[in-house]
């Protein structure tokens, strides 16, 4: 779906944002991209997206270079969710859903309020205007606007900002519809637990260059310290003990009254980018 | 495909303008000025309508029989204490060796032959001196005129180019214009939709004032001719709004282009066109010739030649790619 080959771009002469990326999206596929502000993660995205022109190296979507694409048909093919809800502030979610979905071909489209229901959105506020909505509510109906032209690709910039534990995971599950149904993912992100709940691979950039590309859970193995901890009573005392993967294969080693807990040793995502990048995602 | 995001570009649109009190504005200006016209500056005017005093000093009598708006003097103190006296719109003749000889204090350089035409027409009441007629326009008329076109230009400079910013400075700030980067649309659509209702909304515009303050009948003539003038300053001004919206970072910093714009076009235009002060380099104003394009359109002069017109478009189009320039950096900025 998407192939990158030695990706650069400049804001200006001295001012290089991408140092030559490299990698793939498969169709169907959750992509990660993950990094910290400034890293041209939104550079990338918006090269992608077809919205910034002047990049140099090869961007392929749909199996053609970005250049010669026909911009008009390429839109109609993806969806872009930004990281701020982008919407007239004057007008209801209907009103907006509505006007944005004037651009797309009829055939193409999703039932509006459909998709707002999907998304959970509250009803007594489809004919109010936006500027009387709740953060998480305007997310939704961006949301809504990104996913009512059906789309082949979708951009989701930060998707679950604004929302509550609730509707992140109501967000999470409707990307992982979305997959089901064949629709390439691109999430860019700082949220580590969603680039490890949804993704099938991640990427993460810091200062234009690619440090890392594999799935979560290969990266998490790969830099796993293979130990675990073992919290224990033995004779009325409390023991905290560290072991070796190895050391388990014939049970636990050692005396004990009552195990309390076990704790692997896996780094989060945030952990392994520290280590790739040699600073924090923020 | 095309026309359906054109229509559904323009409702969004009115939408944004009547949301932004745009037509409210629009009609309270057209009702103000019709009133002002109609009820203050033509009746006021038209009072002193007998505008130029002529003051006579003969005193030998050559001119016997001379019209009773003439005042007659004994002296030439008497003259000159007159003159001072009505510097802005006093003519003063002297009689010494059988010939007029015309005396004026003060005067706008475009009417001194006015005036002096019109004080020898007083002293030949006989017709041996006729004046040159200008025009078939009644004082009320030529008035209403002038007025009607002054106020139609300040409209479009001032009203114009701010409506058009608010709406955009509205979308500026709401992000939607970076979305439409990502729409299946032409962008240059988004665009043309806006410029294309303030132009319908300036013509009407100017149709109403037309016809409220010259007349039915004086505005058949002259309409497709103001028409056209109002058309090509609407479109200057909406571009140079939509431009200044793109390039400026808020209101704020609009409002101080704004003032700049604000002065550059209007303020050489009427001092030139409505006062005595006098300046060289108006023809190198763009204004200047816009201006005066509407106002020979108003008089029904053929004033504006070929040249006027071709730098007209080229303007236009100079405009709409600059704007079209900026809007694309617009939509490619940062979230």
């Amino acid at each position: 779906m998407i192939e990158v080959k030695n990706l650069t771009f400049s804001y200006a002469k001295d001012k290089q944002a991408l140092h030559g990326l490299d990698f793939t999206v498969g169709d169907g596929e959750i992509f990660g991209f993950l990094g910290p502000n400034g890293s041209g993660k939104s550079t990338t995205q918006k090269i992608l997206a077809g919205i910034l022109k002047g990049h140099g190296g090869m961007v392929s979507l749909f199996g053609q270079d970005i250049r010669s694409i026909r911009s008009q048909e390429f839109f109609q093919k993806i969806g872009v969710l930004f990281e701020f809800p982008y919407l007239y502030a004057n007008l209801s979610a209907l009103d907006n859903l509505r006007y944005f979905a004037s651009f797309y071909p009829k055939e193409q489209l999703r039932d509006v309020e459909e998709v707002l229901e999907e998304l959970e959105f509250k009803r007594d506020f489809l004919r109010k205007p936006v500027s009387s909505y709740s953060k998480g509510m305007r997310q939704r109906v961006s949301m809504a606007r990104a996913l009512l032209s059906n789309p082949k690709l979708l951009f989701l910039d930060e998707p679950t900002s604004g929302l509550d534990p609730t509707g992140a995971v109501l967000f999470r599950k409707i990307i992982e519809n979305e997959r089901q149904k064949g629709t390439t993912v691109f999430v860019t992100t700082h949220n580590m637990l969603d680039a490890d709940l949804l993704c099938d691979r991640v990427a993460f950039i810091c200062n234009g260059n690619l440090v890392a590309l594999d799935s979560p859970r290969n990266l998490k193995e790969q830099n796993s310290k293979r130990s675990i901890v073992v919290d224990y009573l033995y004779q009325g005392q409390r023991y905290k003990k560290t072991l070796e993967a190895a050391d388990l294969k014939s049970g636990i080693p050692f005396a004990y009254d009552e195990l309390i807990s076990i704790h692997s040793q896996e780094p989060t995502l945030e952990d392994i980018f520290v280590q790739y990048a040699g600073r924090g995602l923020s | 495909m095309m026309g359906k995001s054109l229509s559904a570009l323009f409702k969004k649109d009115c939408r944004m303008m009547a949301a932004g009190k745009f037509f409210v504005v629009a009609l309270g200006s057209l009702l103000l000025y019709t009133l002002f016209i109609n009820f203050g500056y033509v009746k006021f005017m038209d009072a002193n309508a007998n505008i130029y005093k002529v003051y006579l000093y003969d005193p030998v009598g050559a001119f016997g029989q001379v019209s009773p708006l003439v005042d007659k003097v004994g002296s030439l103190e008497e003259l000159n204490e007159a003159l001072a006296l009505d510097i802005g719109s006093g003519v003063g003749v002297k009689v010494l060796a059988g010939q007029p000889e015309v005396v004026m204090y003060r005067g706008a350089e475009q009417a001194d032959r006015h005036r002096v035409d019109y004080a020898l027409s007083l002293l030949h009441s006989d017709g041996e001196y006729p004046p040159e007629i200008v025009g078939g326009n009644t004082v009320e008329m030529k008035l209403r005129r002038e007025i009607t076109c002054e106020l139609l230009f300040i409209e479009i400079v001032a009203v114009g180019f701010l409506g058009i910013a608010s709406v955009l400075f509205k979308e500026k700030q709401m992000g939607v214009i970076r979305v439409h980067a990502i729409m299946p649309l032409p962008k240059s659509l988004f665009i043309f939709s806006k410029i294309f209702l303030y132009l319908v909304a300036d013509l009407i515009f100017a149709t109403l004032m037309t016809l409220f303050n010259i007349g039915l009948a004086g505005a058949g003539s002259i309409l497709p001719g103001v028409l056209l003038q109002t058309a090509i300053l609407s479109l200057i001004m909406a571009l140079a709004g939509f431009g200044c919206v793109m390039l400026f970072k808020d209101f704020k910093q609009f409002s101080l282009a704004y003032l700049v714009i604000a002065l550059f076009a209007a303020s050489p235009v009427f001092l030139s066109a409505n006062t005595s002060i006098k300046m060289d380099w108006i023809d190198c104003h763009p204004f200047y010739h816009v201006y005066m394009g509407l106002k020979n359109a108003f008089f029904d002069m053929p004033g504006t030649g070929p040249a006027y017109y071709i730098c007209a478009v080229c303007a236009i189009i100079l405009l709409s790619m600059l704007v079209s320039a900026a809007f694309r950096q617009e939509m490619s900025k940062e979230g």
